[in-house]
């Protein structure tokens, strides 16, 4: 049991990684980031080469992650929302954009990598004993930069003055844009940050799950069922949502066979809309 | 004015022509290209299930779960109870119409990109349950060899003749027709009262309810149409493939759907054919760009919202108010 | 028995109460005015009555029925129906359709019928369509039947807002600030219009700040503040009303004329 939910804890830190990343996006631009499993995806890419193929050292591969996933995401704001955001009249517009960008993503990255499942070893050997528990030392580490990275990143939205006004932007766009703030900037750096979060949880998960240009779709579905459970736009939901998930799929996977589990925690989302539309952590609205 | 509107019926008038004379007249002995029409009238029949959930304010990227339920539904009556596929037909409907309904009950009071968000994962969730459910749908391996439509007779007369080996034009006219039906009855909905109601809903849910309008009956309604008519379209497809897997309609279908819709535009009843008949010909004739398949329907989608956020058929009808008259455009 | 019986109506948003303990009757036939300082719960009471808010307690009848657990739509056929204080009209529809829509009450023809455009849904169409002609007439919109209501300047979009309330054929109309931004004259206009619908058989309750307003076309008044009933009565006796004048001189309104 210990196990389970050690297993949990730590899915559960990842995820949440990955949720805070679509919920940044999406509080400050109200865009459904729909390639964020795409992006997620291609961080798990980068790490294969550079760490795994290539034998760089794991920190500087991660951190090319998030290099190169922040400019993705800032190429996606600037180049395409930002004009369809202008000049669309319709909700649904931005919405489209968006499933184009996940489609392009992981067109080009099937055309560039082939279907081929990779992995890539753990950064560390090792196992430690909690309880009953056994943790790969490798994977105990995964936790704790994933915890790093969330703690980083709410100091970030909490103290820094970028920081602050990504916050003021989630709030009221209007008031934000009156009190002189670039607007446009700090969306560009808002969308790089969330596509970078996913980015390096794609690198940090590449141990542990294979790393193949399809697996982005089903990342992207995990994204929205716990931005779903936890409440949109609300970091609080995001961190939540994600651990629910974790450790849903880790008492799901060891009790239930297979893709049943998934089958009810869609059950489970959509009874959960039903009671309660807003999630855990999310305002009400109507 | 009146030119714009005789060019208008000329126009139609010719693509009616092609599409139900000089086409399948040329073409009469080539399954590839029958093929291609004929995909392209089913996919176009599917959309136009997404454009009625547009009309009510739902973007729905679900419709690919009612094309496998409705598809599912045909082969396995077909194969395990020997059933006609007339009687199928309707039957995929109302299955995927009964579980839409279902579904629907909670989900419709969602809205925008939460509605959204839910329709997208369901479709990965019917694909699961396919995909799980080894005992009726043989799992992975798919359902195959699903034999051809019977003759439908009531008595000793026969209204539709079986299908004959080799006469794939068969197909062609079934798909034509059916995607006449459904567009016959979506003109017709749009047109009446339901229509109107439907249009309300889309604008302001709370002034509709307090003129006494039940909203979420009308907004059921819609769903219900538009799984209904995923559910024929899946079960034709199916019938004209002779096979079913998890993966004929995945989450990327569901998107294209939308992305027709879209591409025709939004406002017309003819918007999703335009877009999946565009897209599905235009990428028939880029065959050899196969692998690349995604990759343009992407770049596509992306300079669709860049430069035409209103569908192509607003370069060319001007979209009138619907002040002026009750007709439908389109 | 009163057309509308509220007992005890309250409404709590977290710790506060909106409306509390609300009391009052409205007979057939009356023009009631419900009156108060800003933010004294006018609004919500008619959210309330209409179902567009459930209450925390209290009772709503409306004839000898009570209404509080129905949703809005069945409220609106029950016969009450209101208008709203900001403007909520179908923007992308024309003056005509909007009212057109608004007889939706009144079919006579299923949803089966109008699709399949049976003989009782051509009726019905053709008769809303008259219907919804006089009814514009009547408020002198008759010159915008075919204008988008986006197009509409402001007061013609609040006159539209009445002939939707009309179109219903209601028992009990709830109107939210109707005379809101009107001069003088217009306002007299409107008063008229608003005592003619009265005399077609339509009980009135009606929000509105200007007090000259309503001192000439109520029947009776009820003034609430923080959510409570301070006073209820014919318009002279409000007007002489100590705990009223307080109400209003305790906070700055300027409403009033």
């Amino acid at each position: 049991m210990e196990q389970i939910i050690v297993n949990g804890l730590i899915l559960g830190m990842l995820y949440a990684l990955i949720a805070l990343g679509i919920t940044l996006i999406f509080s400050i631009m109200n865009i459904l980031n729909f390639a964020h499993g795409q992006m997620y995806m291609l961080g798990g890419f980068v790490v294969y080469y550079l760490y795994g193929v290539y034998h760089w050292n794991f920190f500087v591969a991660l951190g090319m992650c998030i290099l190169f996933l922040a400019v993705i995401g800032a190429f996606f704001e600037k180049f395409f929302f930002r004009r369809v955001l202008r000049v669309a009249r319709r909700e649904e517009s931005s919405m489209l954009l968006a499933m184009g960008t996940a489609l392009l993503l992981e067109n080009i990255a099937l055309i560039s990598f082939g279907e081929k499942q990779r992995g890539v070893p753990p950064v560390v050997d090792g196992v430690i004993q909690i309880l009953d528990a056994y943790v790969p030392v490798g994977r105990a580490l995964l936790f704790f930069l994933a915890f790093v990275l969330i703690v980083a990143l709410l100091l970030f939205v909490q103290y820094t003055k970028p920081g602050r006004a990504m916050r003021a932007l989630a709030q009221d766009k209007e008031a934000t844009y009156l009190q002189g703030v670039d607007i446009n900037r700090i969306s560009m750096l808002g969308f790089a940050i969330g596509a970078s979060l996913a980015g390096v949880a794609g690198g940090l998960l590449a141990s542990i799950f294979p790393v193949f240009s399809g697996s982005g779709t089903a990342i992207s579905i995990k994204s929205f069922i716990m931005i779903i459970i936890g409440g949109a736009g609300v970091v609080s939901g995001a961190i939540v949502g994600g651990f629910v998930l974790g450790m849903t799929e880790s008492v799901g996977y060891g009790l239930i066979p297979g893709s049943m589990t998934y089958l009810l925690i869609f059950c489970a989302v959509i009874l959960l809309l039903a009671l309660r539309p807003q999630g855990i952590m999310g305002k009400p609205w109507g | 004015m009146g030119q714009l509107k005789s060019l208008r019926t000329i126009v139609m008038f010719v693509f009616v022509v092609l599409y139900w004379v000089a086409f399948p007249l040329y073409f009469r002995n080539s399954n590839y290209h029958l093929g291609v029409v004929i995909t392209a009238s089913i996919l176009s029949c599917i959309s136009l299930g997404v454009w009625l959930t547009f009309s009510i304010g739902r973007i729905n990227i679900g419709q690919g779960a009612f094309a496998a339920i409705g598809g599912y539904t045909t082969a396995i009556l077909t194969m395990k109870l020997g059933a006609s596929f007339w009687l199928c037909l309707p039957l995929s409907g109302i299955v995927s119409a009964f579980v839409g309904l279902l579904i629907g009950i909670p989900i419709l009071r969602l809205k925008g990109v939460y509605f959204a968000m839910i329709t997208l994962c369901m479709t990965e969730a019917v694909t699961l349950v396919f995909l799980n459910a080894e005992k009726l749908t043989q799992g992975a391996s798919g359902i195959m060899n699903i034999p051809r439509p019977g003759a439908l007779t009531i008595g000793t007369i026969t209204i539709i003749p079986a299908y004959q080996a080799g006469h794939y034009l068969y197909f062609y006219y079934l798909a034509a027709f059916l995607l006449l039906l459904v567009l016959i009855g979506l003109w017709r909905l749009n047109v009446s009262r339901i229509g109107w109601i439907f249009r309300a809903l889309r604008q302001s849910d709370t002034l509709a309810l307090s003129i006494g309008i039940n909203v979420v009956k009308y907004r059921l309604i819609a769903y219900g149409i538009c799984c209904f008519i995923g559910g024929i379209g899946g079960s034709l497809f199916t019938v004209s493939m002779q096979n079913i897997f998890p993966t004929s309609f995945r989450v990327t279908d569901s998107m294209y759907f939308m992305l027709y819709c879209f591409l025709g535009g939004l406002d017309y009843l003819l918007g999703p054919v335009a877009g999946a008949f565009l897209l599905t010909g235009s990428f028939e004739a880029l065959r050899v760009v196969q692998k690349y398949q995604e990759g343009i329907y992407a770049c596509l989608m992306i300079a669709l919202m860049l430069w035409l956020p209103n569908g192509i058929l607003s370069l060319r009808f001007r979209k009138r108010a619907l002040g002026k008259e009750l007709k439908p455009e389109g | 028995m009163a057309l509308l019986e509220v007992r005890d109506l309250t409404k709590h948003f977290g710790g506060l109460a909106a409306v509390d303990g609300l009391d009052f009757d409205v007979p057939e036939g009356e023009i009631l005015a419900l009156i108060g300082p800003n933010g004294a719960g006018k609004s919500t009471v008619f959210n309330l009555i209409t179902s567009y808010l459930k209450p925390t307690r209290g009772t709503i009848t409306f004839l000898g029925k009570n209404m509080t657990h129905l949703g809005m739509h069945e409220v609106a056929r029950k016969g009450i129906v209101r208008t709203f204080q900001e403007t909520n009209l179908f923007r992308e529809m024309t003056s005509l359709q909007n009212v057109i829509l608004a007889h939706h009450l009144r079919c006579r023809a299923s949803d089966w019928g109008h699709f399949f455009y049976s003989r009782r849904a051509r009726k019905d169409e053709a008769e809303f369509r008259e219907s919804a002609g006089a009814i514009l007439d009547y408020l002198g919109l008759s010159p915008y039947r075919d204008e988008l209501v986006r197009n509409l300047p402001h007061g013609h979009q609040r006159a539209l807002e009445v002939a939707l309330g009309m179109a219903t054929h209601p028992k009990l109309l709830l109107l939210d600030e109707p005379f809101t931004g009107m001069n003088p004259e217009e306002t007299d206009t409107a008063i008229e219009m608003v005592k003619g619908i009265r005399n077609r058989g339509v009980t009135i309750i009606l929000v509105e700040h200007d007090m000259r307003a309503v001192m000439g076309i109520s029947d009776r008044i009820v003034v609430i503040n923080f959510g409570k009933k301070i006073a209820e009565g014919k318009p002279k006796e409000i007007q002489h009303n100590e705990a009223v004048i307080e109400a209003y001189l305790g906070k700055e309104e300027d409403g009033e004329t």
